[in-house]
């Protein structure tokens, strides 16, 4: 800033960087949005919808459903008994359906980044149109990845907040509310849903990239992408050291959230798989089973409710890792393609 | 080389050669040539040939298998801006309209675009500035396509199959504007086609490519100089010492496409192919010896000291 303050208006020089870069960055923006404007527009629409859903059901549908199961709980035996059915069902529609939506927006872009974003474009050739215009094939992807990026993350984190305040609106005051493990409120509820959304559009461009054909780069982004999430999704509860609980033989295993192991304790100590329990034993609680295995107690490891924070957070920067592995491929392919960057590469040819 | 303000090469390509995946087959091998700045060259060949690998290597889009090519004293990548391109199926975005295609234009080259070459491109079609570009005929598209690549003001124009899609007086009509661009800023340019007649008329420079290989590199007059047709007594001719291109022998007659190695016998009767004959013996016979120019001396050489790299082992083609 000093160098605006200059007192000698007829210093020569270069422009001021920053006005030179935000022109060449309203360039690149109006370029891509001119592309990819039907994109835009239902993008936006679908996070207000979402957003506006979720809200909904963080306000008037969680109160009605609330009073619903309040008026139901108070029912005790025969009688006249009243409560609102279609309060506790709007809920549970919205819930769910708001749910799936937010798991399926990491495929949704995972779907559009391979076939409309780099898979059409380099199938119709209108690549090499860009690249023979003024830019470069590496600013060119990059602009490509990083404004859809920005806008992914922005929708999707707005999103599971949102989903994330619904869901604690709700939690011990609707008895069918889902738990804060159960597997699709899990991502819904956390920053891994955004990690998965950029790992879709990391691997639906990669896919574009490698194909250079728009369908194929759909299904390989969106196989890629549900890859993605059923590993990650099994990974997780290894990400975070669990909590072991030991427990009596009568109070049983107790631990709620996400078990990763449970057994049981012998006299000496030692922790092993529950033993195979009869039918004929399991009929008085399996005492004999326990006896002839020398238990003592049960343990479990397990994820609390405590370790939600810790588990979304590890997750999602292991989800970012490979963000940032698919990124560097993509642009490794780019260059290599199209025999990189202006750098002293040899220009001379003999002579 | 890269400090140089007007390298006297637009395209310089040494032992360029490209192929598709590690055991593809060689699109273009070994492929060494010059071409002047300021030159409109025609790039001929059958199709397949290369042409179209030979003009992406040059635009930056693929790199080389192996080789180099310099494009205006530097390498591809670096000469970008500088650069002019229309592939062969004038991809355009065909969500865009017209008006909208050309200020795509503007914003993939900031500092280097000029609305008004690229607005009178449109408007001589009478394009409507508001169309969709998927509304577009073939012709229209390459107009809107010749307008992109002429409004970035380039140095290097390289056009794959440009005229194709062209009615007759369209053709005219761009090959003149594209003609005034090259005279009045000097811009080069390299348009390729299997029609060499669509050529004859504009160009003064010529590149062969057949078979993935260079065949013919020069300026199209120095070409023709360089080469003689013959007719002969059959018994009589001796083509031993001159580089036979093909030959022919109809009775008692032999006729032969020769480059001359020495001054030819008085009797035989010599006259200069015409460009087409030439361009057509070479692709009818690929084991003739390409006549591409050596490396100059200065850099200031030209195709004059143009000489037959591989001459003397095929001259048993004949």
């Amino acid at each position: 800033m000093s160098a605006l303050a200059s007192p000698l208006p007829t210093a020569p020089g270069p422009l001021p960087a920053a006005p030179a870069r935000s022109a060449a960055l309203t360039r690149d923006l109006r370029w891509l949005l001119r592309l990819h404007r039907p994109a835009l527009y239902i993008w936006a629409a679908l996070v207000v919808v979402l957003a506006a859903a979720l809200l909904w059901l963080a306000g008037p549908l969680t109160d009605a459903s609330a009073d619903a199961w309040h008026d139901y709980d108070a029912c005790h035996g025969e009688g006249a008994c009243s409560y609102y059915q279609d309060a506790i069902l709007r809920y549970k529609n919205v819930y769910d359906c708001t749910t799936i939506a937010l798991t399926a927006l990491p495929f949704l872009v995972a779907a559009w980044s391979g076939a409309a974003l780099l898979g059409r474009e380099l199938e119709s050739g209108t690549a090499h149109l860009a690249w023979t215009q003024g830019i470069s094939p590496v600013r060119w992807l990059a602009v490509k990845l990083a404004a859809p990026a920005v806008l992914v993350t922005a929708g999707t984190g707005l999103l599971v907040w949102l989903h994330h305040h619904a869901w604690s609106a709700a939690n011990g005051r609707v008895d069918t509310a889902k738990s804060w493990y159960d597997g699709l409120t899990l991502h819904a509820n956390g920053p891994t849903t955004v990690g998965f959304a950029l790992a879709g559009l990391g691997c639906g461009a990669l896919a574009g990239l490698l194909w250079r054909r728009a369908l194929p780069a759909l299904a390989t982004g969106l196989v890629a992408t549900a890859a993605v999430r059923v590993l990650v999704d099994r990974l997780m509860p290894h990400l975070w050291p669990a909590d072991t609980s030991v427990t009596s033989l009568r109070r049983g295993i107790r631990g709620v959230g996400i078990t990763v192991d449970e057994g049981i304790v012998t006299s000496t100590g030692a922790h092993l798989p529950r033993p195979h329990c009869p039918p004929e034993d399991a009929v008085h609680g399996c005492t004999s089973t326990y006896a002839k295995a020398d238990a003592v107690g049960f343990f479990q490891s397990y994820h609390p409710v405590s370790h939600f924070w810790p588990l979304h957070l590890v997750t999602t920067a292991v989800l970012l890792a490979l963000v940032v592995v698919l990124g560097t491929t993509a642009f490794a392919l780019v260059r290599r393609s199209t025999g990189g960057t202006a750098r002293n590469r040899r220009t001379g040819v003999a002579g | 080389m890269t400090s140089r303000p007007t390298p006297p090469y637009a395209l310089r390509a040494g032992a360029l050669g490209k192929r598709f995946g590690r055991r593809g087959a060689w699109a273009l091998r070994d492929c060494s040539f010059r071409l002047p700045a300021g030159r409109v060259c025609a790039v001929v060949g059958p199709n397949g040939a290369g042409k179209s690998t030979l003009l992406a290597l040059a635009a930056g889009l693929t790199a080389p298998s192996e080789g180099a090519i310099t494009v205006l004293g530097t390498d591809p990548a670096s000469a970008r801006a500088r650069v002019g391109y229309v592939a062969q199926d004038k991809p355009l975005y065909p969500q865009l309209t017209v008006a909208e295609t050309l200020r795509l234009g503007a914003d993939l080259n900031p500092g280097h675009w000029e609305p008004s070459v690229a607005e009178a491109v449109v408007r001589a079609g009478e394009l409507d500035p508001r169309a969709r570009v998927r509304s577009l005929s073939g012709g229209q598209r390459t107009r809107v396509a010749l307008a992109l690549a002429l409004g970035k003001r380039p140095d290097l124009l390289l056009l794959d199959e440009p005229m194709a899609d062209l009615d007759p007086l369209a053709r005219h009509e761009l090959m003149g504007t594209l003609m005034a661009q090259a005279a009045q800023y000097g811009t080069t340019i390299a348009m390729s086609s299997h029609v060499v007649a669509e050529l004859e008329d504009s160009c003064d420079h010529l590149l062969l490519v057949g078979g993935g290989r260079v065949r013919l590199a020069g300026e199209i007059d120095e070409l023709i100089e360089a080469h003689a047709r013959v007719s002969a007594p059959a018994e009589s001719a001796d083509l031993t010492g001159h580089t036979v291109v093909e030959s022919r022998t109809t009775g008692r007659q032999l006729t032969a496409l020769v480059r001359p190695g020495g001054p030819l016998p008085a009797e035989w009767r010599a006259t200069p192919p015409a460009l087409e004959e030439l361009v057509l013996a070479y692709l009818r016979n690929p084991q003739a010896a390409p006549l591409t120019p050596a490396e100059p001396a200065d850099e200031a050489g030209t195709a004059a000291d143009a000489t037959d790299r591989t001459g003397n082992a095929t001259e048993a083609a004949a």
